[in-house]
């Protein structure tokens, strides 16, 4: 999901037949399955949320399973804490909810 | 070759130049001295980037999805009702609404997003106008999806009811839908492989929609056909609603976007085809400046039309997902600009495909005549198929549009109510089966008593009344930050005292109706009885004198809609004045600025 121009043409030496054709696969890929991918990293972010709450519940005060678990599955969660916290602590409203 | 000046083809080449200039003229000038986007400042999807919700996207991909995002059934209906005051009153507020303010709120509400660290309306509202102010604006957007929802509804029941073959058409891609979404998901099939697949089925669908038409008739002239078909259209809604995304909206989504998009590029070729086809314009050009039925052409029309010349659901679009996405600023102009001008062009076939038509075969209740337009103007070169076919497929089209719309509305309606009801007394509400049956319950109800061009014009209305709210809105950040605020500013209030008066004038039109009825007035119809007075705002089985007391309710509820909407639009009008007066007052007092927040060079 990084900048096409990017990925694709790093040193911008592509023609323009090849820009052309970067253009029309996005706005393709825009139109047919853009808001897809989205929505799935959306459901996906959604789950992480409740895994990192049912893991690490004790960091915000809630004990959902006991310590010796969470203390197992630490070394896995510990990469995705700060985005984590990042996401959730995001202010929300229901107009983000459109698309 | 006939007369060239006798087909659409100029009018498409002239819509074309103009949308040109729009984009490479104002949009630009815009661009460059109001808003001055810079290539360099960090937007949200660097600066909050997560890889989730911001994350920076290509101009091409943003351009698709916005698009996509945008274009549905409103700029392809709108234009029935518009072009009975004449096709050139239709066509030159989809050129004129477009190029002076449709483009300008889209783009404009993603620049404020993105200025505002891609914030949606919600919050931006809340900084403007206050805890109430974001009140009004969910009490408003309740109302307007439920109104959405009862014309989309009254729509997909009509388009079944009309084309037979559509309704397994529609059946087909939806069991198509789920079975990709199974291949993709369960199975990890190649996504290529499962398009493939997922579009033999498509074209399945449509062959075994004109082998097995469905047609009945309950009811001695078929009345009771429409609230049936409107009971259909809600049961799937209800599980496209509760059932996880993954499972069927996306992948039905996905499947019915190929038919979709494919319908939009035929229409176009038969549009600019016209001079080889032989196809003239056959609808009276107008203007008509009043319509017995549907009031005067200001400011019926400019409700009438919403998608194609302007709409207020692109700011929330703009706004919600565009903006946390957006690579550069500078991209904001083909984003949000360039989608919707594009939008316009989607009007504009879609107008063309109406102006083709013969006058006779226009009708109040003929909305669904887009499909045999659409037919006559691509039958020249799709020679091969057969008329069923294209009619099955162009319905099939409406039909899709409709719903996956219909399914993405009801699911954030459903989103909205569990914000507004999840605490409190009245938290059943929030509950998602409830809210969802409470979603559709109600928009099934006026769907099958009100009128479709009532229900057609409250929906215009909420919508451009939307559009005239996210304009001040725009307004006001921008006089906020001194930046020339008149080019947002009289849009903004012309959309506002437009779409209020709209409304006004459907709250008189039901308010006389049923004084007229009760006082005994005889209708100035073919059969005068007072009845009638009343009868015309409701649809079959309802419009008979039996439910004479039923059809009365329903005038009165019509009444009740439309002052709530306008009292809600005109509160929210309000406040957002004060505010930019205010805005105005203290931006004066400060140092100069830019409408990106910088110093303004003097």
């Amino acid at each position: 999901m990084t900048d096409s121009k990017e990925a694709a043409d790093p040193k911008g030496r592509k023609g323009r037949g090849a820009k052309v054709k970067e253009g029309m696969k996005g706005v393709l890929y825009g139109m047919a399955a853009h808001g897809h991918v989205t929505a799935a990293l959306r459901t996906r972010m959604y789950l992480e949320h409740l895994f990192m709450f049912i893991t690490l519940g004790d960091m915000l005060g809630v004990p959902v399973i006991p310590p010796y678990y969470s203390l197992k599955i630490l070394p896995y969660a510990v990469p995705n804490i700060k985005s984590w916290k990042q996401r959730v602590f995001r202010e929300r409203d229901f107009t983000d909810q459109v698309f | 070759m006939v007369d060239i000046l006798s087909t659409p083809f100029l009018w498409v080449v002239v819509t074309i130049g103009l949308y040109g200039v729009a984009y490479w003229g104002y949009g630009k000038w815009m661009d460059r001295n109001v808003w001055r986007s810079d290539a360099k400042k960090a937007t949200p999807a660097h600066m909050y980037m997560d890889g989730v919700e911001y994350f920076p996207v290509s101009r091409y991909v943003l351009w698709g999805y916005q698009f996509k995002s945008v274009a549905a059934l409103g700029p392809i209906l709108g234009p029935f009702i518009g072009i009975t005051f004449g096709w050139l009153p239709a066509l030159l507020w989809i050129i004129g609404g477009n190029f002076f303010i449709g483009w300008l709120q889209d783009y404009g509400a993603m620049m404020l997003s993105v200025r505002k660290e891609g914030r949606s309306f919600g919050p931006i509202t809340y900084e403007f106008t206050g805890a109430r102010g974001r009140t009004n604006l969910l009490a408003f957007v309740l109302f307007y999806l439920i109104i959405i929802s009862a014309a989309f509804i009254a729509l997909i029941a009509v388009f079944w009811n009309r084309y037979p073959g559509t309704f397994v058409a529609t059946l087909g891609i939806l069991v198509a839908g789920l079975l990709c979404g199974q291949l993709l998901y369960r199975v990890k099939m190649n996504v290529f492989a499962v398009t493939g697949i997922g579009l033999a089925l498509v074209v399945l669908s449509i062959y075994l929609g004109v082998l097995f038409p469905v047609s009945f008739k309950v009811g001695a002239a078929g009345e009771w056909n429409i609230p049936i078909w409107a009971g259909v259209a809600v049961l799937i809604l209800y599980v496209a609603a509760v059932l996880p995304t993954p499972t069927f909206i996306q992948p039905t989504n996905y499947l019915a976007f190929y038919p979709a998009y494919a319908a939009i590029i035929l229409l176009l070729i038969g549009a600019l085809a016209t001079p080889f086809t032989n196809i003239p314009v056959q609808m009276p050009a107008g203007p008509i400046w009043f319509n017995s039925d549907l009031g005067p052409l200001w400011p019926i029309l400019f409700v009438a039309i919403a998608c194609g010349a302007i709409s207020g659901w692109h700011s929330l679009v703009s706004s919600s997902s565009s903006a946390k996405q957006l690579d550069i600023e500078t991209d904001a102009l083909p984003v949000g600009g360039g989608a919707m001008l594009s939008e316009g062009l989607l009007a504009l076939v879609s107008l063309i495909a109406y102006m083709v038509l013969a006058p006779g075969s226009f009708g109040a209740g003929n909305y669904p005549s887009w499909v045999d337009g659409a037919t006559r103007l691509t039958t020249p070169f799709l020679g091969g198929l057969t008329q069923p076919v294209l009619t099955t497929f162009f319905g099939l089209v409406l039909v899709i549009y409709a719903l996956t719309v219909q399914a993405l509305v009801t699911r954030f309606f459903r989103l909205v109510a569990a914000e507004t009801w999840s605490e409190g007394r009245f938290h059943v509400f929030g509950n998602k089966h409830v809210s969802t049956v409470v979603g559709l319950g109600i928009p099934w109800a006026f769907a099958v008593s009100g009128s479709w061009w009532a229900l057609w014009l409250y929906f215009g209305g909420a919508n451009q009344l939307l559009a005239g709210l996210a304009i001040m809105l725009i307004t006001i950040h921008l006089a906020k930050v001194r930046a020339p605020s008149r080019y947002s500013l009289i849009p903004g209030v012309f959309m506002v005292v437009t779409t209020l008066s709209a409304l006004a004038w459907q709250i008189w039109s039901f308010t006389n109706s049923a004084v007229q009825y009760l006082q005994g007035t005889p209708f100035p119809g073919t059969n005068p009885d007072p009845v009638g007075w009343i009868l015309r705002n409701v649809r079959p089985p309802i419009n008979v004198k039996a439910y004479a007391l039923v059809a009365l309710g329903i005038n009165a509820v019509f009444v009740v809609v439309g002052a709530v909407l306008f009292l809600v639009g005109l509160s929210m009008a309000v406040r957002l004045f004060r505010s930019y007066r205010v805005s105005l007052t203290e931006a004066r007092t400060k140092v100069l600025a830019a409408a990106d927040g910088g110093m303004r060079k003097t």
